[in-house]
């Protein structure tokens, strides 16, 4: 449906998209996934040719969207970032404005076609409503039933669910799922919990590059395989750290604070692997007694978050295996408590990221 | 285009502009045809249309300044640039719908000669071509309103430089009259127009020789034209600010002379602006 080849953006000296390569088969609903300024919406102005590419082809269902844009944009309905909306119509001259524009020929065909779009984003109670008067919510469902009219064999949307409440989301993030059903869609997103309840495909993008691509559950499976063990136990800091260097399957163990004769310090363990008895056993022989000891399993968002931020370093790491062992070494850096101090600063949608997942539990 | 088309018309009326330039104008029009025709009884339609020709200044850019800068500010140029619709039907669509509101006011003047005509004789076929003209002349400012539209986000910006561009243009009768003599005064304006275009060539290309380049030849071609036809860089010179004056030609009907010329004039006008226009538009996606 669409192959993107060496896509790149600069405006002037800044690199917004740099190299990004991917296709889409036919009958999938692809995720785009990164933090904001990662070049998301970029990449799709320039899938829909908004915007041209500095280097780089785009082409649609066969078409380039350079050499043949009436062809590949007629593949496309595109929902902006900001709706594209005209304030002073109501929502059905919209919709039929829309429709028109989309090279719908017959009157009936557009009213028909803009009812069903209607229906399909519950928008039939406020059809004759000014869209100046709409909530944000209702201008973005106007958005995406635009982006529904003509009947386009692709769907770009971008970042269809942001200013909607819960309840929202769960119709729009349902609505996609149908749509991936018939047509081929693109979301963009920051949340991952949402594009892990509705994507087939996930891409994921930093600093304007392609950091991992996969199923939401290789990837899942990839960089959630990483387990951690915080530890503060009593004893000498040569011998706490042998102890614990001694047990088997702990790797990485870093010094993290140390007060009086109180050791804290970190390690990785392997995937599933439960390793505190061990590490307990370890230290008590060593005569060193444990304070505290507690296991944190890395989450998604943080392997996310930790992907996405440590991209500049893992710019040539195009493989995901690759950009593993640079997440390893960040990781260690930024432990015990990754969760809190990770998040606060650099992205601050993700607290709202475990509600939305539990949303989404409930929806499904 | 026919969309676009339709919303824009559509729009003006929605909205109160198009209520307010159609009647701006037809009061205009409406008191110098009472003063002129009616009361002072004169048969002359086509000197009441040149009167209200200032009116066109203020009123016009009023039209055009939103056509663009009002979809790049609200973002709505992301839907129409993402549709199947090619960037030239965009512009067409828009400046058709433009046109459409200043056709209102030029109908209801073309009524104007029918009745005077039922009171005594009249040149229907002067009226009539002056009223063309006047349309034309409407068509080519409203061309150029949209290209500065264009290239702005910004509505009062777009407004102003609009009416800048006109005000200049009307003016430019009077500012060629200034320059009758001094064909070293014209050696002069055209240095630094060469000055100007060589750092703008010298720019795109990136390249100071190029610049230099051009400067220099530009200068040398200048130079030999000043000391064997002097007389030809004032000819050149006063035939330029001629063609800026957009509003001359339309004087030019005012005789009762129907002037092929001028026509052409409006039409290349009006082409050269949407042609820029549709380029504005396709460099902005370059950046």
């Amino acid at each position: 449906m669409i192959e993107v080849n060496h896509l790149t953006k600069r405006y002037g000296n800044h690199c917004a998209v740099e190299d990004i390569s991917f296709t889409v088969a036919d009958g999938c609903i692809y995720g785009l996934l990164g933090p904001n300024g990662a070049g998301k919406s970029t990449t799709m102005n320039v899938l829909t040719g908004y915007i041209s590419a500095t280097e780089g082809t785009v082409k649609i269902d066969g078409h380039d969207i350079l050499e043949e844009p009436k062809q590949a944009k007629s593949c496309i309905g595109y929902l902006p970032e900001q709706p594209p909306l005209y304030t002073d119509m109501t929502v059905r001259e919209y919709l039929l404005f829309v429709a028109e524009l989309k090279g719908v020929r017959k009157k009936a065909a557009r009213k028909e076609n803009v009812e069903q779009a209607m229906a399909r984003t519950a928008l039939t109670d406020m059809a004759d409503r000014l869209i100046r008067n709409l909530s944000k919510g209702y201008r973005q469902r106007v958005g995406i039933a635009g982006a529904l009219l003509g009947d386009p064999k692709l769907i770009i949307l971008d970042e269809p669910t942001v200013g909607l409440d819960p309840a929202q989301m769960i119709e729009i993030r349902s609505l996609i799922h149908d749509l991936g059903k018939t047509h081929t869609v693109i979301l963009s997103s920051h949340i991952l919990s949402e594009v892990q309840a509705v994507c087939d495909q996930v891409l994921i993008i930093a600093h304007g590059k392609l950091v991992a691509q996969g199923t939401p559950e290789e990837l899942a499976g990839k960089l959630a395989a990483q387990g951690a063990i915080s530890a503060t136990a009593m004893g000498s800091r040569e011998a706490v750290l042998a102890a614990a260097g001694s047990v088997p399957g702990l790797a990485n163990v870093q010094l993290t604070g140390e007060k009086g004769n109180e050791v804290s310090f970190t390690a990785a363990s392997a995937a599933g692997a439960d390793l505190r008895g061990a590490l307990s056993e370890a230290l008590a022989a060593a005569g060193c007694p444990v304070l505290s000891l507690s296991n944190q399993s890395i989450s998604l968002e943080d392997v996310f978050l930790q992907l996405t931020e440590a991209a500049p370093e893992a710019a040539q790491a195009t493989e995901t295996q690759e950009t593993m062992d640079t997440l390893e070494a960040a990781e260690a850096q930024t432990a015990p408590e990754t969760v809190e101090p990770a998040t606060s600063g650099e992205a601050p949608e993700t607290p709202a990221a475990p509600a939305s997942e539990a949303e989404n539990k409930e929806g499904e | 285009m026919c969309a676009i088309f339709k919303r824009e018309t559509k729009g003006y009326f929605t909205s109160m502009i198009g209520y307010v330039l159609v009647g701006a104008m037809l009061g205009f029009i409406g008191l110098y045809f009472a003063a002129n025709n009616l009361i002072y009884g004169s048969p002359d339609f086509a000197t009441t249309l040149n009167s209200t020709v200032i009116v066109l200044l203020f009123v016009l850019p009023a039209l055009t300044m939103r056509s663009f800068a009002d979809e790049r500010r609200n973002k709505t140029d992301q839907l129409l640039l993402t549709s199947p619709v090619s960037i030239p039907g965009i512009v067409l669509g828009k400046y058709f719908a433009q046109l459409v509101v200043f056709c209102v006011p030029v109908a209801v003047a073309c009524l104007m000669p029918l009745l005077l005509n039922s009171f005594g004789n009249v040149s229907l076929v002067s009226a009539y071509s002056a009223i063309l003209a006047y349309l034309l002349l409407g068509g080519a400012c409203i061309a150029v309103g949209t290209y500065i539209s264009a290239l702005t986000e910004n509505q009062i910006l777009a407004y102003l430089g609009t009416f800048g561009l006109l005000l200049v243009s009307f003016l430019m009768q009077g500012i060629k009259s200034l320059f009758t003599t001094g064909n070293t005064l014209a050696l002069i304006v055209f240095g630094i127009l060469l000055a100007v275009v060589a750092v703008i060539v010298g720019l795109a290309c990136k390249s100071l020789t190029v610049g230099c380049g051009v400067f220099c030849g530009g200068a040398v071609v200048l130079v030999l034209v000043f000391q064997l036809r002097a007389a030809w860089l004032l000819t050149a010179f006063n035939a330029i600010l001629g063609g800026l004056s957009l509003f001359v030609p339309f004087q030019n009907f005012i005789g009762g002379m129907f002037d092929v010329t001028g026509i052409l004039y409006y039409l290349s006008v009006i082409a050269l602006f949407l042609f820029l226009t549709g380029q504005a538009l396709e460099k902005r996606r370059w950046n």
